[in-house]
Formats: structure tokens, sequence, C-alpha cells
């Protein structure tokens, strides 16, 4: 089926998934634009990880469409919906190199066969990790082993990128870091990303929208700064507003979003 | 598509472990004559060889038990040398045939005993005496190891809290180190037990007057043919077993998992030290003692006439076809490793890398069946359910029912090793676009190969010398060589049994030092 609105690049419409009795996600509705960095925040249990896991075809939905580029892709299998997963746990190839967790992937399709070492040094030199080629995983930070993973889904070239809190995993001091990068990369590769997050710094620091969600709804979407000054109800201002420590609150008033550089 | 081929081989496996283990099983139970129970319980010989098996059972179990115990402590929490030394020494029993350890015992302690003429004293080996020596014997190397896994991932943090509080050293064990032992000592406790109870090489061979329901099963099914019978006995050989399997799988869903965060750290103390080598040295002159014993009157001429050496004995053997059977448990084994290790393997990679679905969880537990089926038992089930078909009476049926005996042990070190693995790489490679099998060639196997390598050794060690599952399905031409030594002994070819033994551990500690030295090249190569 065709969509003629093509300035979006992923459309949900009605999404709705029981598990065991419970509805995990209740009929919802939103989208994404090309280029956007739209974060899910919620509580665990809220329906956001299952939300990510029907997108990429992970798990199936009980109703409702989803369109990538103007394309349903609702019933494909993963591989064929044009999507990339990075999760909390790196989930790399232990035997392989960092070369070898990149390259593995393109070597195995067709249309990457060829130029798979090439693809893969140059997304792993883009994410600046060109130097630790012929590294293991296990010799490798958490932060660089988040990179490397990242690296791997980039080099497939996707339409949007999902993240299951991604910098989760990582120690304090490496989230700023991996925050930063963050911002970088999808820069650098222009790309659309869906992040999934239950710390509301990660979400207002990051993102152009943020979809708050609790048991299976979407409570409020918009950006920052308006969930920040307007929360559509005592939920958005409990769980999110309240939470943001002071300095981010200065930073959210005058820039209308969080970021360290401005 | 490639989920359903991936189904397909599901069912495949699940079709197999079915045929070959539960299929076996049921008829076994649905061949007993009723009327036959009562019958097998008025005989007279029914309620003392009930009595006798418990008796010795009991005995040796709690012999064996303590003296692991013992000798994990000495190794785990002594500072002695040569522990890796020890170690391997203690195991030497399990490389060789449970009735082995029972010739062992009539070559050193019999009436005509090397050790009962050299020093003038009878022990009266044959009976209780004998039983319980002998499995404590071929039993402890077990407990042994699995006692030395529990000491080893012992947390010291615990300990030292124990001290700054003032505890003592005794105070500590009774408080930390018992409670700790407590749920998987259980678990050893029972499977020792079901090891002693259901093996009938060693009471055959010094059990005497003693009878025992394994010696009475292969006696009533070798001897008289009683398939009814049989079966009535192998249910009450299953009791034991299915209960340490039940505990097992209960202390499994515990997943009582504690995390090392310091090893523990042991003081000098010389008076510990002395104890620790004079328990690990006995031990060892008590294991080598027989494996000597072998090793000598292979080379007597005729024990205790004509005590001058020779390779008459050697060469008698030969002609009387060793050599014909060597091969027979070589191919056996051989088949049995490869085969077995890549069906234990796949069927892990299936459950442990696999949504947890009632099938799958089926699958995990029938895996897990053999555990609790002693090998005679097994053996017996095999006679029934497989009798009047192709492979019956061929080399492939005792291939098949050794993989079976043997499935769970190396299917279990898979999937634990299989499990191990980051719980997303299915749903990365599968976004990636990378087929499960691929997964499996690419990535699994190749960071499991000490697993394998380990798995494969199980398997092999144990076909050569196990008697019990292949003892009711061997004819004279497709014997393993372990099965020579009980009919070798009826003959009285004393010297030729001693040989057997020799050769079965020569095989088996060969197979044991490649492996060792593969692991060790693995290793080297992942650092």
């Amino acid at each position: 089926m065709e969509i003629l609105n093509s300035n979006l690049k992923l459309i949900v419409k009605d999404l709705y998934k029981n598990f065991d009795g419970k509805d995990v996600l209740n009929h919802i509705s939103f989208d994404v634009k090309p280029g956007e960095f739209l974060s899910v925040l919620g509580p665990s249990g809220c329906g956001k990880t299952t939300l990510l896991r029907i997108l990429i075809g992970l798990e199936k939905q009980n109703s409702g469409e989803i369109i990538l580029e103007g394309k349903e892709i609702s019933n494909l299998s993963p591989e064929k919906r044009g999507m990339g997963i990075v999760f909390q746990n790196y989930a790399l190839f232990p035997n392989m190199t960092v070369l070898g967790n990149v390259e593995y992937a393109l070597k195995l399709h067709q249309e990457t066969a060829g130029d798979a070492r090439e693809i893969a040094k140059r997304t792993l030199d883009l994410i600046g990790m060109s130097d630790q080629l012929d590294k293991k995983p296990k010799q490798l930070s958490g932060g660089q082993q988040q990179r490397v993973a990242i690296a791997r889904t980039l080099a497939l070239n996707p339409n949007i990128i999902l993240l299951d809190e991604p910098i989760s995993a990582l120690d304090v001091s490496m989230r700023e870091v991996m925050k930063r990068e963050l911002k970088d990369i999808q820069k650098k590769f222009q790309a659309t990303m869906i992040f999934i997050t239950h710390e509301q710094e990660e979400a207002f620091y990051l993102s152009d929208r943020i979809m708050i969600m609790s048991e299976g709804n979407i409570e409020q979407l918009d950006t920052p700064r308006n969930i920040y000054d307007h929360p559509a109800n005592d939920y958005v201002r409990d769980f999110v507003v309240a939470h943001l420590d002071q300095k981010y609150e200065s930073l959210l008033k005058c820039t209308g979003r969080i970021d360290h550089e401005k | 598509m490639k989920s359903k081929r991936f189904s397909t081989l599901k069912i495949l496996v699940g079709l197999f472990l079915c045929v070959s283990v539960l299929f076996p099983l049921i008829l076994l139970i649905t061949h007993i004559q009723p009327e036959d129970f009562a019958k097998v319980a008025s005989s007279a010989q029914f309620w003392p060889m009930i009595g006798n098996s418990l008796l010795a059972t009991t005995i040796s179990m709690l012999i064996s038990v303590t003296l692991a115990l013992g000798l994990a402590w000495c190794v785990n929490r002594s500072r002695i040398r040569y522990k890796s030394v020890f170690s391997v020494l203690f195991t030497l029993p399990m490389l060789i045939p449970s009735i082995s350890h029972g010739m062992g015992l009539v070559l050193l302690f019999g009436d005509n005993g090397i050790l009962t003429n050299l020093l003038g004293i009878n022990i009266h080996l044959y009976g209780l005496v004998g039983i319980v020596i002998g499995s404590v014997l071929y039993s402890f190397p077990v407990a042994f190891l699995m006692l030395t896994d529990i000491f080893r991932y012992e947390d010291y943090t615990v300990y030292e809290a124990a001290q700054v509080l003032g505890l003592s050293k005794w105070q500590q064990f009774v408080t930390i180190t018992l409670p700790n032992l407590k749920a998987p000592l259980i678990s050893i406790i029972f499977a020792t037990f079901t090891l002693i109870f259901t093996d009938y090489g060693v009471p055959l061979i010094v059990g005497g007057k003693m009878m025992t329901i394994p010696v009475y099963m292969y006696r009533e099914v070798i001897g008289l043919l009683d398939f009814s019978k049989g079966a009535i006995l192998g249910l009450l050989l299953l009791i034991p077993a299915v209960i340490a399997f039940v505990i097992d799988l209960r202390s499994e869903d515990n997943g009582n998992v504690s995390t090392v965060t310091k090893p523990y750290q042991i003081g000098p103390n010389k008076r510990r030290d002395g104890l620790a080598y004079l328990l690990c040295i006995g031990t060892v002159v008590l294991v080598s003692l027989p494996l000597i014993a072998f090793a000598y009157l292979s080379f007597v001429r005729q024990y205790p006439i004509d005590m001058s050496l020779s390779l008459h004995n050697i060469k008698k053997a030969f002609t009387l076809g060793v050599d014909m059977y060597l091969v027979n448990s070589l191919a056996i084994a051989l088949a049995t490793s490869v085969l077995g290790t890549a069906v234990s393997y796949f069927t892990a990679f299936l459950t442990a890398r696999s949504h947890r679905t009632f099938s799958n969880m089926t699958l995990h537990l029938i895996s897990m069946v053999s555990l609790a089926v002693p090998g005679i038992v097994l053996g017996l089930s095999y006679v029934l359910f497989f009798k009047g078909t192709f492979i019956y009476g061929t080399i492939m049926i005792l291939i098949l029912v050794n993989i079976i005996h043997f499935f769970a042990s190396p299917y279990l070190l898979a999937y634990n090793s299989l499990c191990k693995f980051n719980e997303n790489l299915e749903d990365v490679s599968t976004t990636l676009g990378i087929s499960r099998i691929r997964m499996l060639l690419d990535v699994y196997l190749p960071c499991t190969q000490a697993t394998i390598v380990e798995m494969f050794s199980y398997f092999f060690v144990n076909c050569m010398v196990t008697i019990s599952a292949v003892s009711f399905l061997a004819n004279f031409k497709n014997m393993p060589l372990a099965l020579l030594i009980p009919q070798f002994d009826s003959q009285s070819l004393i010297e030729a049994t001693a040989f057997i033994s020799i050769l079965i551990l020569l095989v088996n500690g060969l197979l044991k030092i490649s492996v060792f030295f593969i692991k060790r090249q693995l290793q080297k190569q992942e650092a």
C-alpha cells in the first residue's frame, strides 16, 4: 500500500498488543520525521520495549499498521523491514574482531558482499573506531563495544535505527560521553533514530521530540520544551518534569532543549 | 521459510528422543505382568535382596561422599603442593569399568590375592566388604569432581565478614560452609547412591552370596530371559534415580548461583597440610593398588603358581580375540562420541538459544531423562523395543544405547555453555538477516570448542568403560571389550581380565592426555 504523505519516515497507526490477557500497547498512533531523534520515555513495564520489538518485527502486533517510507511493513520479517536495532548489552559476536563484527552481515548480503570490508572500515572510521579494528569485544570498554554495535547497524544503511536503552549499561562517566557521541553520530549519518529510555535526562538531552508512555498509552508526544512548559497531565508532571534536576531546568529554559554545548 | 526449516529440525530431534528414550521406557513399563509383581515380591530372595542392596549402597555412599568431601577440602582448602596431579590421580578409577574394580579387589584381597598372601591377612572380601570397597573406589571420583566445583566457587568475602565478627574456624565451617554445601550435597548424595545402587559390575564379582537387585536382574534377564521380572526389578532401580532427578531439577530451578567476588584465601597451617597430604597420598595408594596389580598380573605367567614374568597371558588374550573386541570398543566409542556430541550439542542449541516455549522446555526435560535411567534398565527397554528391527544385534544399537545412556551430561555441558552467550544475539542476528544456522556455524561452534572437546571425551571414556546398558544388547560379534571381563572371569582367566582393564585404562588415558593438550592449545589461541 502506497501512502502519499512522503514527508514522514514512519507512521504507526492504531497499534495494539495483548500479552496473556494484558493490554501492553493500547491502540497507539504516532509518526516520525526523517532525520528525527525520537525518544520513547517511560518506566519499566510501560510497553516501550514491546513497541520497539514490534516495530522491528521481533514481536507480532495483534492489530495496527506500521508504514515505513510509504510502504506497509507490518507483516514483513525483521530483516526485510530495513530497520536496525542496538541493544543495551551490545550483543557483539564474541569470537569476531571489531571489523569482523561490522563486516559479517554485510558479507552475507548479496548487494554488499563485494564491498563489505570497505563499507565496514568506512563506518568504523566515521564512528571513531578505526584504530581498534583487530580487537575482540572483550578487549574493549563498554562505550567502545556500544560504538561497534552502532556501527554494525549503521553499516547496513537502515532507514531507522532503534536504540533499546543503549546508554544504561555504561558507567556514569561513560554515559555523558556516549550521549554526546550519539548526537554526533546521528548528525554525521543523518540517521532517523528511535531511542528507548527510562531516564528523563537522557531523553531531554538527546531528543527532537519525546513520547512519554505509561501502561501502553501515549501520555504526551511533543518537543522537550513543550513537555516541560506544558505537561499534558499529572502523570507527565510527576514522572518527567519533577525528576529533572535544577541544572537541566535552567538549560532547558534558555535553550528550549537541553544541550551541553549551548 | 527459514524458521519452518528450523522447526522441522526441532521436530526431528524431538522424534529421535521419543523413539530412543520415551517409547522404549513406556514399553518396558507396559511389559510388566501384574501377577509377576506378587510372584517377585513373595519370592524368598526378594526382601533380603532389597535389604542387601540398601545396606551395601548406604554404607558405600556414606564412605564415598565423606572421602570425596575430605579430598575436595584438601585440594581446595589446604596449601599442599601438586594439587592438580592429585586431582587427576583421584579420577583415574573413572577410566576403567566398575567390574574392573571388583576384579582388582579379587587380585589384591581375594583368598589367593597378592596382599592376602603377602601380608597373611584375609579380609574375607566376598560379600558386604567387597561390595563396599569396590563401590567406594569407582564412585568417590564422581562425588569428588562435583564437590570440588562447589568449593572452588565459594565466595571468601563471607568468611572475611565472619572473621571480623570473631567466629572460630569451626563456627565458620558450621555456619557458612555447611549451609552452602547443603543443597548440592543432597543432590550429590542421591547421585552417588543411584550410581552404586544400580551397578552390577562390583557385586557380580565380589558379592559372593550377597545378592543385590542389579545382579539379580542381570541373572534373570541374561540367564533366564525373564523380561517381565527384569522389568519389575528395573522399576525398583529407577526409584532412587527418579528421586535424584527430581531433586536436581528443583535445585536447578532455585538457581542458587552466587557470584564469586573473592576466591578463598588459604592461610599457612602445617598441621592441616600434613593431614591433607596423608589423606591424599593414602587415597592415591588405594586407587593405584588395583591398577598396579592389573599391570603386574598381565605379565605374570600364572598367578600364584608361576610368578615368572612373560608375555604369555597377553598373547593368549589376543588369541581369544581381545584385539577384535578392542576394535569393536573403539568403533563404538568413536561413533558414539561423534554422533552423540553432534546430537546433544544441536539439541542444546535448540533449547538454550530459543524462547522458553513449551516445546523447548519439553525437549530440555526429555534430554535430561537419561540422568534418571540406569544403564541396565535402558538396555532392557531397548531389548523389548528394538527386538526384530534391523538395528537389533548390530553395532548400531550399541551406539544408539550409549548415545542415550550418556546423553544428559554432555547435553547439559553444551546447554550451560550456550546459555552464557548474550541473550540478544538471536534478535540482533535476525534483524541483520543472519540465519540461525549461520550463527551456529560462525559464532557458537567456534566459541565453544573446549566444551565440544569435553563432550566428546565424556562420551568416549564412558563408552569404553560401560557394561550396563550394552550387556543385554551385545552378542559375540559386536561385543565391546569391557564385556569380556565378566566372560573371562567366569572362565577363571584372571590374568586376561587384568590385561583388559589395563588396555581400557591405556586407551582412556591417552584420550584424556590428548584432550588436555587440545584444551591447552585452545586456551592459548584465545589469549
